[in-house]
């Protein structure tokens, strides 16, 4: 039992959504989902699992997504915030794990990483795509991780309220490790599972998508 | 006077006119207004005197006048692409607020639901 909030941005995604508001809502979380102007049932979904559902008229991004649930669950007075990817891509379970370093105190901010412990079965392509990006990362922020985009995080509250995402569509996850480094905030990583299942596949991003987050990323940081 | 320029003069003076008029009328800053006058106005001095943009090439150290007109255009066209794409990011993270403020305004609580005891209507 927890009284973190989980935020999870979904678009389209109805079809493996239940599953997954269901299982974190059975653990007592507080269930943010943050319906990015689906098409489908995805708000209904959410709802019919007990989550706090929120609704973007139109599709922004995941990265605004994820601002908004992070803003409401702030504005509700959540003392931990979790991001959960609405793909079933994440282990319920994982969730504890990240959020044990953040209530023992030891770092404000807990960032899940495929690449620790046991090596998950990812797919050779996104496993280079994947360590590219740690490898740009590292230059441009700063911030020495081992993945930089996995969408499993802890935050504090603290850690929560200095978040100010802009990118708001793929290339939220740098921004993150960039705010994280600029506003000082510790952080730690632990290993959590990330279940490549075909439905995560087609619905997620391709590994050529990278380059255009790349250019997302450069532009919105050059023209802050 | 080729007929050319006779007919140039008469296009370049659309936009002059309209400039002039969106100015008096304060629709447009005055200085926004001088800079595009001032525009149009280079623009015909050159077609009157095209050995003009020769001399100024020359002095640029650009072989022909036509070169140079070529690179002023393409160097404006980036200058205005850039203007509209930085535009178009502001306005787009303008409308990321609005419908992050709107959907955290109609934002959907599970406790709310049981309270009214049926799920709210779509």
């Amino acid at each position: 039992m927890s009284d973190a909030w989980i935020v999870v941005p979904a678009y389209n995604e109805a079809a493996v959504l239940g599953t997954v508001v269901k299982g974190l809502v059975e653990r007592g979380y507080r269930v943010v989902v943050v319906d990015d102007g689906s098409s489908d049932a995805t708000s209904a979904v959410a709802r019919e699992g007990g989550a706090h559902v929120l609704r973007h008229a139109l599709n922004r991004g995941q990265g605004a997504a994820l601002q908004t649930g992070i803003a409401y669950a702030l504005t509700r007075g959540a003392p931990q915030i979790v991001t959960f990817d609405s793909d079933g891509q994440h282990a319920v379970e994982d969730v504890g794990v990240l959020l044990a370093p953040v209530l023992a105190g030891r770092a404000d901010v807990v960032l899940g990483s495929r690449f620790l412990g046991e090596g998950a079965s990812i797919p050779p392509v996104r496993k280079i795509v994947l360590s590219v990006a740690v490898i740009f990362t590292r230059v441009a922020s700063g911030a020495r991780v081992t993945d930089t985009h996995n969408g499993l995080r802890a935050f504090t509250r603290k850690a929560a309220s200095r978040l100010d995402l802009r990118m708001d569509r793929m290339a939220h996850a740098s921004e993150i490790l960039d705010q994280i480094v600029r506003h000082r905030l510790s952080f730690e990583e632990v290993p959590v599972h990330v279940k490549y299942t075909e439905y995560s596949r087609r619905k997620g991003q391709s590994s050529l998508a990278a380059l255009r987050i790349l250019a997302d990323y450069v532009l919105g940081r050059w023209m802050r | 006077m080729t007929s050319f320029q006779w007919i140039a003069f008469a296009v370049l003076a659309i936009p002059f006119v309209i400039t002039l008029v969106l100015t008096m009328r304060r629709t447009i800053a005055r200085r926004v207004g001088l800079a595009w006058g001032l525009l149009w106005i280079a623009a015909a001095v050159l077609i009157a005197r095209p050995e003009l943009t020769a001399v100024i090439a020359r002095a640029l150290g650009i072989g022909r006048g036509t070169d140079l007109v070529l690179y002023v255009a393409i160097l404006g066209m980036i200058f205005g692409f850039f203007t509209v794409y930085v535009r178009m990011r502001r306005i787009e993270s303008d409308l990321t607020k609005i419908v992050r403020e709107l959907a955290i305004r109609a934002a959907d609580d599970p406790n709310d639901r049981q309270a009214s005891g049926a799920p709210r209507p779509e």
